[in-house]
């Protein structure tokens, strides 16, 4: 699974052809992106209009590398149901949180910055409680308030090299063209993170604690992550991966 | 018929547990933050009780009383009860971009996860030519927008959660 994943990445980020841009409609994204390259640059933090242009891509990749969303109404209301109750009393609790399900039968989840939580099919079948679906949840919703994915960005070199340039004064195409390169390579450091390479565990662990904490303070059962992660554990190695970029289950479930 | 015994000892240590749980973290005298957009503060320590006043984002809010999950808060002439987790022990990093805004700017979470695509995002995914998945993404937006603000403080009602324990 990892090497496709790898196959995938490889072929996905072969830089997209600027025959395919539409400078007609990109004038009011420039903006934003310019902003983003200026963020980046001066060591700000990623503010919220950035947030959503990056969530918004990020959320695009992982339900392109996923097989696409589950487009069941039911399904979808239940974990947002359950999702927005538990990201309510959350660090962010007026975000814009937003829950789907990947139709993947791999046993996974992801975050995209300004609220997006997707887990996969076989993740949602497994989860078979509230109280686990919670626990699920809350560990993505933590990724997300506690900035995980943007820390990746705002740590490294995001658009360093194209910072003010004045595209859309200019209306340069080369320098559009630039933005929007840099831009692409951004998503893709996030990308390679989240399929790839997986967050460091000190971070997962992070997000397991603070997951637990949020669940447990809106009524879910403290050990729901824990259930779900040890019976990942009974079931053993199967043909779908679990959680591929995480940290040993054994040592999680410890941790918890 | 009364519950046994040993089922009120159970009731009880739970009780126990749960408190013990968010009153590890927040004491009285220690100083907590509102994290809402809009938080208020009840007469009572229960969710339908009438507000007696309401604080923003970041106000900084001293703790008078614990009472399981629930805190009696203050500042300056305004006080009441407040559910621990709308509250934080951390103060609410307002972190600003270059946009200028706050993170906490939307008012509601419904009206924020309607939102449609960034109109960057949208021609991301042209540039990658991945129209299936923002067909996708623009369908869980519209789902999105029929959850409201409403119907997960009525989830939470009828499952007994959050402010409902």
């Amino acid at each position: 699974m990892k090497t496709l994943l790898l196959a995938t990445l490889a072929l996905g980020f072969v830089p997209a052809a600027s025959a395919q841009f539409n400078f007609g409609k990109l004038s009011q994204g420039l903006d934003t992106l310019k902003d983003v390259g200026k963020v980046a640059k001066g060591a700000a933090k990623i503010g919220p209009e950035e947030e959503k242009v990056i969530g918004d891509s990020v959320a695009l990749e992982i339900i392109s590398r996923n097989g696409g969303l589950v487009h069941d109404e039911e399904i979808t209301r239940r974990v947002n149901l359950v999702g927005r109750a538990v990201a309510r009393y959350s660090a962010r609790p007026d975000a814009a949180w937003r829950f789907g399900v990947l139709d993947s039968p791999a046993i996974n989840a992801f975050s995209a910055p300004d609220g997006y939580v997707l887990l996969t099919r076989g993740l949602y079948d497994l989860a078979d409680s509230d109280d686990a679906l919670a626990a699920v949840l809350g560990h993505e919703i933590a990724h997300i308030t506690k900035r995980h994915a943007l820390s990746i960005v705002e740590r490294g070199e995001f658009l360093s090299g194209v910072t003010n340039i004045a595209s859309k004064q200019s209306g340069n195409v080369q320098q559009v063209q630039a933005q929007l390169k840099q831009f692409d390579l951004g998503i893709e450091k996030i990308i390679s993170t989240l399929f790839e390479k997986g967050f460091d565990p000190q971070t997962e662990y992070e997000a397991d604690r603070e997951g637990r904490s949020l669940a447990t303070t809106t009524g879910y059962a403290p050990d729901g992550l824990k259930n779900v992660l040890t019976a990942l554990e009974k079931k053993g190695a199967g043909p779908q991966p679990i959680f591929s970029t995480h940290p040993p289950l054994k040592e999680r479930i410890k941790r918890l | 018929m009364k519950p046994p015994l040993s089922r009120w000892l159970i009731i009880l240590l739970a009780a126990i547990a749960g408190a013990a749980v968010l009153e590890a973290a927040v004491v009285v005298g220690t100083t907590v933050y509102a994290k809402r957009f809009e938080t208020n503060l009840l007469t009572q320590p229960q969710p339908l009780a009438p507000s007696s006043a309401k604080v923003t984002t970041g106000r900084k809010l001293r703790v008078d009383e614990v009472r399981g999950n629930w805190l009696r808060v203050s500042d300056a002439g305004t006080s009441g009860w407040v559910f621990a987790g709308n509250v934080s022990d951390v103060k609410p990093v307002e972190i600003k971009g270059v946009d200028g805004l706050p993170i906490a700017a939307s008012k509601t979470t419904a009206t924020a996860a309607g939102r449609p695509l960034t109109q960057a995002a949208e021609d991301y995914a042209t540039r990658r030519n991945i129209g299936n998945a923002r067909s996708d993404l623009e369908w869980l937006l519209q789902q999105a927008r029929t959850v409201s603000d409403d119907d997960v403080q009525k989830f939470l009602q009828e499952q007994k959660k959050g402010e409902f324990q």
